[in-house]
């Protein structure tokens, strides 16, 4: 009998089920939407008194690494998470690891992403694993995931090969009631076959967050005479039931995200639908509309009973349309010290080229200085190539990478030295706030400080940098404006005496560290008032708090979001800051 | 009993708190319910909506103009969440304003969706917390009454749920949404029943 009911997220769902199951030692790399697993390890050990090793670990291959050797040779009871791009970063250990009997358990819990919502592509976790033979489950919610969580650890240590769990966002980030076993004690329920609906013609078959809209939407739609629903919790090695299933039906509709794997895996294509022939988008999150979109046209392409399908009020979109909506895309927080060195970076060459990187970074795009997203420390690797490109045709253009501080510790310390070996000359902007702000405020390794919260020693970019034998290396304010731009500029004049790449450090706390309070800096915007209706400030500071008032032509300054931090008097060209910045810029003397 | 409730709102403003505890009273009382948090990538300033379905649902989703309740604690996403509220829908808007534009006002009569106005960050401020809206509204919609998620339940679940620090103050301005909810007599002359 379970103690008692939690009401949790599918990702702390997951830590309660591996420490239920006697989990030993974790490792993670924070990462959409994978991140609260580890810190759910950490509150359920606490709360249990159980023995755990917890470490946030520099990047995948490092955690994978990790709870790899702990379980294979060490015979412990292991896990590592990651997202599912993390996943590639850990590939090459995984590769090795499928062939090896293991002495202890290890689960892999990798997170996908449909959409994708804050990864860089989609990716489907249950591809990889099916394609290269490893066990996966695809959990439909939180508390599923606990289940599942808890048999896999435990198959896993009982059958000596490594298990996947794969979840998505929305199971990950969906929240639920789940039940809380004594450790060693949970009652697990697989719930995998046919689970709903009586009709013999039209079968669905789905699994995950999929399986569960199906669910809803035959609901909805009154439809459970006319299908049958087959669940598959345990994508690879499939059942042997699912293959009765379909031979069973006249036709299969397959709903997966965000490959065709289960589709693959039945493999008759006369009888499926799915992503094959078009009936699912290829591509993109399933959500309820689609599903229910699908749904409707299959029944009634089917034979199914005439009903009345669902017809959108276009009403709505009319009435909208009278209205002014502020769109809200992503970006970086109001106050943030990075968007001030964006502001600096593009203010002295607009022109210049921007590789970024991943992570809050990315949003800089917005001000037009990022330029590129490939994946974590491709910012560096991609200046490389720039440089080369131009240096043949015997040119020297500003190329302004940038980077995050925990980015640059997870995959740009050999990039860099790659750069500093193979004489390439550009400009790298380390963007330090002092944590992984956009994956939920895990501390960083220059913080020394580990997920449980204990300080160990910690380490200082500058010393790597130059260590790997970067010459140009300086820590600059990005609030002081004027000093980041004569920075960038003095690291553009040591390009062409040198070979070697230049380091501007621009290191400021994330405002989420520091709650929002501003330091040293600042006092209330009242741009409003002299502005003169350029908009000059909402390209290249575009800050939240900021829009424009088409009532009086003028910005308007969002009092609840402005956090006074008073960059944006530099991105006015009528304010005393903005006019000094253009001047000094005139002269030559930025 | 079936509720699918839509939270509306932007970043660091309490919208995941509030879903939360809507959550957490369904399942206090007994019911079987499920919420989805979603957010986009910024953490402050950007859309944030948070889905709760309450009764026997296996997804959070919540399709196109299925949606019974909207709560909306910034007035523009009310605008985008609207296409999830379904006919005859309750819609409580946290908004200085005192009226809606012509066009929506227009087509919130032909849904016959409810709506209220509510000065959420106002009634907030009163109780020098700036941030609190979200408590203003989830007080001014326990006045509905609307099963499981009345006063007392609600207040339970915010005692559980919020900090001790923050508790008084949180159930403070919890209290003024309601009691302004009262005032108005909010609650009475709804266009249709949500149960």
């Amino acid at each position: 009998m379970h103690s008692r009911e939690d009401v949790v997220i599918g990702n702390q769902a997951i830590a309660r089920g591996l420490v239920e199951a006697g989990l030993e030692i974790a490792a993670a790399y924070p990462g959409t939407p994978s991140s609260e697993i580890l810190p759910g390890v950490v509150y359920f050990k606490n709360m249990e008194g159980s023995r755990i090793h917890t470490e946030w670990s520099t990047n995948e291959l490092c955690a994978f690494e990790v709870a790899f050797g702990a379980a294979a040779y060490g015979g412990a009871r292991a896990a590592c998470f990651m997202k599912q791009v993390g996943l590639n970063v850990a590939f090459p250990a995984l590769m090795r690891s499928r062939e090896k009997s293991i002495e202890g358990g290890l689960v892999i819990v990798s997170c996908d992403d449909p959409g994708p919502q804050s990864s860089q592509t989609e990716q489907d976790t249950r591809l990889i694993a099916a394609l290269f033979g490893i066990p996966v489950f695809d959990p439909s919610s939180p508390a599923e995931a606990a289940d599942v969580a808890y048999h896999a650890l435990t198959w896993s240590f009982e059958n000596k090969v490594p298990v996947i769990i794969r979840s998505t966002h929305r199971v990950s980030h969906a929240r639920e009631s789940v039940p809380l076993y004594h450790p060693g004690t949970r009652k697990v329920i697989l719930k995998e076959g046919h689970v709903a609906g009586a009709g013999r013609k039209l079968g669905i078959v789905a699994s995950g967050m999929s399986c569960s809209l199906v669910y809803d939407v035959i609901e909805e739609l009154g439809a459970s005479d006319e299908v049958s629903l087959y669940k598959v919790l345990k994508v690879y090695p499939v059942d042997d039931a699912l293959g009765k299933f379909v031979d069973s039906m006249e036709r299969v509709l397959v709903v997966e995200e965000t490959d065709q794997v289960i589709e693959a895996l039945i493999g008759d294509a006369r009888k499926v639908m799915g992503r094959r022939d078009g009936t699912v988008p290829s591509a993109g999150e399933i959500t309820y509309d689609i599903v229910r979109d699908i749904l409707s046209r299959v029944l009634a392409g089917e034979g199914g009973s005439a009903r009345d399908p669902f017809v959108p009020d276009g009403g709505i979109e009319e009435a909208l349309s009278h209205v002014a909506v502020v769109p809200r895309p992503p970006k970086l927080c109001p106050g943030c010290p990075h968007r001030a060195s964006f502001f600096a970076m593009q203010y002295l060459w607009p022109d210049a080229i921007y590789p970024g990187d991943i992570g809050c970074y990315t949003l800089g795009i917005s001000q037009g200085a990022v330029d590129t997203c490939l994946d974590m420390g491709a910012g560096v690797t991609l200046a490389e190539g720039f440089y080369d490109a131009f240096n043949q045709d015997g040119k020297l253009v500003p190329i302004l990478a940038s980077i995050g501080d925990s980015t640059f510790l997870h995959a740009c310390m050999a990039p860099l030295y790659d750069a500093v070996k193979n004489r390439k000359r550009f400009i790298l902007v380390i963007m330090d706030n002092s944590t992984t702000a956009m994956t939920g405020m895990q501390p960083t390794p220059q913080t020394g400080i580990t997920v449980d919260g204990t300080a160990t020693r910690g380490v200082a970019i500058e010393d790597i940098v130059q260590g790997l034998g970067v010459n140009f290396v300086r820590v600059v304010d990005p609030y002081d404006v004027p000093a980041m731009i004569r920075t960038i500029g003095e690291a553009f004049d040591r390009l062409k005496e040198e070979p070697l790449p230049a380091v501007v450090i621009a290191r400021r706390e994330c405002l989420l560290l520091t709650k929002g309070a501003v330091k040293d800096a600042g006092y209330p915007a009242d741009i409003e008032r002299d502005c003169i209706g350029c908009k000059s400030c909402l390209k290249t500071f575009d800050c939240p708090a900021m829009s424009f008032d088409e009532a009086s032509k003028k910005i308007r300054i969002d009092d609840s979001l402005c956090t006074n931090c008073g960059i944006c008097y530099y991105a006015c060209p009528v304010q005393r800051e903005g006019k000094a910045l253009k001047a000094a810029k005139k002269a030559g003397t930025p | 009993m079936r509720h699918e409730i839509i939270c509306a709102g932007i970043g660091g403003r309490g919208v995941l708190l509030a879903s939360t505890i809507l959550i957490e009273a369904a399942i206090k009382s007994g019911l079987k319910a499920v919420a989805s948090d979603e957010y986009g990538m910024s953490q402050r300033g950007g859309s944030v909506v948070s889905l709760v379905k309450v009764g026997d649902f296996a997804s959070p989703f919540i399709g196109r103009e299925n949606g019974g309740i909207l709560l909306a604690f910034e007035e523009s996403e009310f605008y985008k969440a609207l296409l999830f509220l379904k006919k005859g829908g309750l819609a409580l808007v946290n908004t200085r304003a005192a009226e809606l534009p012509p066009s929506i006002a227009g087509l919130l009569e032909k849904r016959e969706i409810t709506c209220r106005l509510v000065d959420g960050d106002g009634i907030a401020r009163q109780t020098g917390m700036f941030q609190s809206a979200n408590m203003a509204l989830l007080g001014f919609f326990a006045a509905f009454g609307i099963t499981p998620f009345t006063k007392e339940v609600l207040e339970e679940t915010i005692r559980s749920r919020v900090p001790e620090k923050f508790l008084a103050k949180n159930l403070e301005v919890f209290g003024k949404g309601f009691d302004a909810a009262t005032k108005m007599g909010a609650a009475g002359d709804r266009r249709t029943d949500i149960v």
